[in-house]
């Protein structure tokens, strides 16, 4: 695993996430350009409206995995800095749940490394949200994370 | 309540007969979203027999909570906070974890 540039970040808060700040904190005078993603909570889903939403996490595992993402980020993008906060507990609608700011020289790799993070979390990134309605409750559907195939006894490097 | 006098046996001296370490291991177990809730429990601690896999440690699971059972399709298994294959043996002092399909975001 390569090491992540100390000043990337990655969190999980249960206040609300201060964007502006996260934006900044990612912009430097060699770079030109900061792609962000902000995701909140919508006010409705499969057509029922909705109250609000609780998240949860398997914290330790999820911020290794967020980190995860960001060392693959370097890896595969030209980009300077990462922040990537995702937030937990009891969501209102408007809400922001997750923000990505992505800084790199060039636009393309930071369009491109967001796009990636956003994604790739999604699928990867063990947190869970519990939508709430005016009659129930649901977990969100969500995706399977991928995880490795069946392999004869042998210990893995862990 | 009654004394009872100590009177240790030869074999075991004072302690009560603990099986061989490599016979037994414990294990921490985590339970997220919905199987937290079948399950009524965020965390428990469970020793089995040692190179017991993910996969029947969950059927260790499921034999005490049914409705577990109709979800192992749609759940991964972790070891010590990586994604890990159903058929991977455990170790005494893993960090296991049961988790739905992830929703973040």
């Amino acid at each position: 695993m390569a090491t992540l540039p100390h000043d990337d970040l990655y969190q999980l808060v249960r206040e609300p996430i201060d964007m502006a700040a996260l934006a900044q904190h990612v912009r430097a005078p060699e770079d030109g350009a900061i792609v962000t993603f902000d995701g909140f909570v919508r006010n409705q889903s499969h057509n029922r409206a909705t109250l609000y939403l609780d998240y949860e996490a398997y914290e330790s595992m999820a911020v290794a995995k967020m980190r995860e993402i960001g060392a693959q980020l370097h890896e595969k993008y030209r980009i300077h800095r990462v922040a990537m906060v995702h937030r937990l507990g009891r969501l209102e609608i408007g809400e922001t749940s997750v923000f990505i700011a992505v800084s790199a020289p060039h636009r393309a790799a930071a369009f491109d490394a967001c796009r990636f993070a956003i994604d790739t979390l999604k699928r990867t990134v063990p947190i869970w949200k519990k939508e709430y309605f005016a009659d129930g409750a649901v977990w969100a559907d969500g995706e399977l994370p991928p995880t490795p195939a069946a392999t004869p006894r042998s210990e893995s490097a862990s | 309540m009654p004394l009872v006098p100590l009177a240790p046996s030869r074999s075991t001296g004072y302690n009560s007969p603990v099986p061989p370490v490599s016979q037994t291991i414990r294990v921490k177990v985590l339970f997220f979203g919905r199987l937290k809730e079948l399950t009524g429990r965020a965390e428990d601690s469970i020793e089995f027999a040692d190179a017991t896999t993910l996969e029947q440690l969950f059927a260790l699971y499921s034999a005490r909570h049914p409705d577990l059972a109709k979800y192992r399709s749609s759940v991964v298994a972790s070891r010590n906070q990586e994604f890990a294959a159903w058929n991977t043996p455990l170790r005494a002092g893993d960090e296991v974890a049961f988790l739905p399909p992830v929703s973040g975001g």
